[in-house]
């Protein structure tokens, strides 16, 4: 195995008492010394220190030293550490490993004896792995700044708002011929909500002036190809102009649709006379008056709330908060109005709802617990019937009955989650990249889900939800700025590859295609994060990681597998 | 205009909103008041709904923090002034002295076993020991203890103890070293201070404090927690294992106005996490209403409960002791109705801190009536506060899980970059 254009160094770290009260590292020094392959092996009381990376970068220097093995704490605290020693000495950084013999072996083990047979081992898998390492460099790929937003309605809007400057232009496309989506809608009845006509009028106005901002109206994104930095997309508008740009980075922001209480007939809605929804109320309010069907004003309303959403699964979380606002409403336009909230729980997280709430019930209007609410057609209006908390059923006849159906995902998902090849959730909405660190993020580095495309949310979530995809791609796609793709990603040797397509298969980042003129898998090194999902699957072995070779990791193995003792 | 960006806490809010603008090559100064950085996130073991290690989860986000070149962390920390304007701040900042030189300690633990003082760990919620010279809890980051001026005898009554120098094989631990005042220019600021919790003694006919078998939420949580007082086992005061617990929501609801939002997903983890130890356990929770918006979080409730758990809706519950455990007393459509259980744990709301009046001031920013920094929503805008320049994110701005934290940090970076944009920085 000896090659003379190898010089490899070992250092083993005392970290102080740490490991050389744990371990006999003159046994080491005497036994990994006798390796073949092994040029140089030291020993220092703490590599982390100044002193000690000064050291250790002068004796690379010194000694010439082609490979470099550090046998000390745990990678997570000083991999990087000495990685940056490496290069400060002009050896490529990927020709290093460390060996953690501190956590793994003089930490845990308490027999020296035993500690010191680990370590021995350990640091001889470090070497044999090591000698199969080849350098590896930081490739640079340039980005282009602008922006492509999915969906004309306020998140959408915001998104572009937040985005659009002089060097960073921003498309926004809507497939409707107008601009507001679901919340111009809104009356400016839920003004507390903080949300008010007014304002999104004057935020669409914004955006249509905003000379950075290119509206594409009537128009739908049809293709999609490319990763973070650079997507190649086509759109089409109002059904045959093609338009072709590049963006570096795309947000969804493709809204909801409703739950249609049409689906059971327990609601009674589109069959009986003044069952409404809660959209249908805002938008007889932006006309002027809510009154019933023939005009008169109502006397008494029945607000049901979780319309849905059993069928659905989940709480959408806003119509407790909105209906709350309708019932304020209907008592100031009708302050004799009897009304009563029927409702599951009372899901109101908002700051404002409980006083809110407690107003409302200090005007009389009531609440009722319940889970299970039938709307008939009753003696000139409706009955609305219930079973309550005691058990008993019980009824109401009220003039009018408001529903709040659940959100759902919007009617393109499917199509937009194939296209971006972006994935969707159990629920139907867009997948986001991790629950709780990535909310905005999708599997697809670059692309974003904002507003209601996300999940049910209210307005002020849903702008919140914009400014974050924008603060993400405000911090990483930087005018003029190369992106730096990931190093340690994977590759396919074509000579080995059957064209199986399994890799492609088993990619959650898109970033494995298959190339039909050449009848092998290719990947794309810009998108590849390095997870090494396709290597394990690929059945040829064709496919593999460049830092993590299956030589490297074997003759790691087999050589933690050797007894130590026995080579001695 | 000034580009370098001051986060004052080091929470998930924090230290998400220093990754992000490192990104975008900005300088951050990170300021945390405790000796550790990871806020009250640090102190889940899991988090909902995923029921993801919550270590796990932030680890590797703290590795960065500590290993970026570009963030000046400063713990110990407290923001004193802040001048100027948009781009033109002056923080003045306090950086209290641990006595361990960051240098030279490599956190091996040698210093606290000879120390002669000890007191109530507060990150253990005081179920635990710690001694005057200490990490808040195993795995604290940075990995480099502090000595504790309040407790520590050279302070407290003025003694030559040298017991936790002399163990130090590192020559890290320095009496001399002082506090110092840094001032720092900035070009804006992210506040994202975190919360507290209502306090439970003040809840009356909960028995916190009279009945040892009554816990409040953040007391289970470090119980649970496999770095906590118990490693994990849920051992209760008097050394039992419960087997009736009783989870108490919405305490303290009526009192602060609002209803918090996140406290019933995170009972239902608890429910979870009680399972996984007590296989056997019966859990009930009272509550007023099961709050679980968002898509994925019914789920979560649904495939949590089975014959064991009960979700009892009521009103008026009341804790008393019953031998060696409690008994819970409860309104149900009217009739009265009572538990004996072996443990009760209490849910109370989430408040803002009882230092954010006072950081209010010292930032000159606006609260709101419920005491959290208001954000101007008229504009609807929930991270800008009243004062130009300065942003909140996360639970300083109001309750809220922690994927609405790390939306509102993003939110705050955008806002803070394109805000404080030049052209030599090339953003907008």
């Amino acid at each position: 195995m000896s090659d003379e254009a190898y010089k490899i160094g070992v250092y083993v770290c005392e970290c102080g008492p740490n490991i050389a009260d744990a371990v006999d590292i003159d046994r080491v020094i005497e036994v990994i010394s006798t390796h073949p392959d092994v040029a140089v092996v030291k020993r220092h009381r703490l590599l982390c220190s100044v002193d000690g990376k000064d050291f250790l970068k002068q004796d690379i220097i010194d000694e010439g030293l082609t490979h470099v093995v550090v046998a000390a704490c745990s990678p997570k605290d000083h991999e990087a550490t000495f990685a940056g020693v490496c290069e400060e000495a002009g050896l490529n950084p990927y020709l290093y490993q460390l060996i953690n013999i501190r956590e793994q072996c003089a930490w845990m083990i308490k027999d020296k004896e035993a500690a010191t047979d680990k370590t021995i081992s350990y640091i001889r898998s470090g070497i044999s792995r090591v000698f199969y390492h080849v350098p590896l460099e930081q490739k640079e790929i340039d980005s282009i700044p602008d922006v492509i937003v999915i969906g004309g309605g306020i998140a959408g809007i915001e998104a572009a708002l937040s985005l659009a400057s002089p060097v960073r232009k921003v498309h926004l496309v809507e497939k409707t011929d107008s601009l507001g989506g679901t919340a111009v809608e809104l009356s400016g009845l839920l003004a507390h909500q903080g949300t008010n006509a007014d304002i999104i009028h004057e935020k669409i106005r914004t955006a249509r002036q905003n000379e950075n901002i290119e509206i594409h109206l009537e128009s739908e994104v049809t293709k999609s190809i490319g990763f973070f930095g650079n997507f190649e997309i086509e759109i089409k508008k109002g059904g045959d102009e093609i338009i072709e740009l590049n963006v570096g980075a795309i947000i969804i922001a493709t809204g909801f649709s409703m739950f249609n209480p049409a689906e059971d007939d327990r609601w009674g809605y589109g069959k009986i006379d003044n069952v409404f929804t809660a959209l249908e109320i805002e938008k007889k309010a932006v006309t002027g008056e809510i009154t019933l069907a023939d005009g008169s004003a109502p006397k008494s309303a029945a607000l049901v709330h979780c319309v849905g959403r059993d069928e659905v699964g989940y709480c959408s979380g806003i119509c407790c908060n909105y209906l709350i606002r309708i019932a304020g409403n209907l008592k100031e336009k009708y302050p004799d109005i009897k009304i009563n909230h029927l409702y599951r729980d009372l899901c109101v997280p908002n700051k404002n709802d409980q006083s809110y709430i407690e107003n409302l019930r200090e005007k009389g209007v009531e609440f009722n617990r319940t889970n299970d609410v039938t709307i008939a057609k009753g003696n000139g209006g409706i009955d609305v019937t219930y079973t309550a908390e005691s058990g008993e059923k019980e009824s109401l006849a009220v003039d009018m009955a408001i529903l709040a159906p659940a959100m759902k995902p919007g009617v393109d998902t499917q199509t937009i989650s194939k296209m971006l090849d972006i994935t969707l959730d159990k629920t139907g909405f867009f997948e986001e990249e991790h629950l709780c660190l990535g909310p905005v993020g999708t599997a697809v580095d670059g692309v974003f889900i904002v507003g209601c495309a996300h999940g049910p949310k209210n307005i002020p979530d849903s702008i919140v939800q914009s400014h974050a995809a924008s603060g993400s791609i405000l911090s990483r796609l930087i005018p003029g700025r190369k992106l730096l793709p990931e190093i340690k990603v994977s590759e396919v040797l074509e000579v080995l590859c059957t064209g199986c397509q399994t890799c492609v298969t088993v990619c959650s980042y898109g970033a494995a295609s298959f190339d039909e003129d050449k009848g092998v898998s290719v990947i794309n090194e810009a998108i590849c994060r390095g997870c090494g999902n396709c290597v394990g699957s690929c059945p040829s072995g064709a496919v593999r990681s460049k830092h993590f070779t299956t030589r490297q990791l074997h003759q790691e193995v087999i050589e933690a597998i050797i007894n130590p003792a026995l080579n001695e | 205009m000034n580009s370098d960006i001051l986060v004052i806490g080091a929470g998930i809010a924090g230290l998400q909103a220093s990754l992000l603008l490192v990104e975008a090559d900005r300088k951050v100064y990170l300021v945390d008041r405790t000796s550790m950085i990871g806020g009250n996130a640090i102190k889940f073991e899991e988090v909902f709904p995923n029921m993801e290690c919550s270590t796990c989860m932030l680890a590797p986000k703290q590795q960065d923090i500590l290993q970026n070149e570009n963030i000046e962390l400063l713990t110990l920390s407290t923001v004193e002034s802040i001048e100027g304007q948009l781009g033109d701040f002056t923080a003045k900042v306090k950086v209290k002295t641990g006595y361990v030189s960051a240098i030279e300690c490599i956190g091996c633990g040698a210093c606290y076993e000879p120390c002669p003082v000890s007191v109530k760990n507060g990150f253990e919620e005081n179920l635990a020991d710690r001694k005057a010279i200490f990490v808040p809890c195993p795995g604290a980051l940075p990995n480099i203890p502090v000595i504790d001026t309040e407790n520590c005898v050279r302070f407290t009554k003025g003694e030559d103890c040298t017991l936790c120098q002399e163990a130090c094989m590192f020559e890290a631990i320095d009496f001399t070293q002082e506090d110092k005042e840094l001032s720092l220019k900035v070009g804006a600021v992210i506040v994202a201070t975190g919360f507290d919790e209502y306090d439970v003694n003040d809840a009356e006919d909960l028995a916190y404090g009279e009945i040892d078998c009554v816990y409040t939420a953040m007391e289970f949580e470090r119980l649970f927690a496999s770095n906590g007082p118990t490693l994990g086992e849920l051992t209760m005061r008097n050394g039992e294992t419960p087997n009736k617990i009783a989870i108490v929501h919405c305490v303290g609801r009526d009192k602060v106005g609002y209803c918090s939002g996140i406290c019933c997903m995170y009972s239902i983890k608890f429910a979870r996490y009680i399972k996984h130890k007590i296989h056997d356990a019966e859990i009930f929770h009272f509550y007023t209403d099961l709050c679980i918006p968002g898509k994925l979080n019914e789920d979560f409730y649904r495939n949590t409960i089975d014959e064991s758990i009960s979700f009892i809706n009521c009103e008026n519950v009341k804790i008393t002791k019953n031998g060696n455990g409690a008994n819970v007393a409860y309104s149900l459509t009217g009739k009265s109705e009572s538990l004996s259980v072996d443990m009760v744990i209490l849910v109370p709301a989430i408040t803002a801190r009882s230092d954010s009046a006072a950081l209010a001031e010292t930032l000159g920013i606006e609260c709101d009536s419920m005491g959290f920094f208001a954000s101007k929503t008229d504009m609807l805008a929930p991270v800008v506060t009243s004062r130009e320049g300065i942003y909140v994110a996360g639970c300083a701005e109001g309750p809220k899980d922690i994927a609405a934290c790390v939306t509102q940090a993003g939110a705050a970076v955008g806002k803070a970059l394109s805000e404080t944009a030049t052209d030599s920085v090339q953003t907008e």
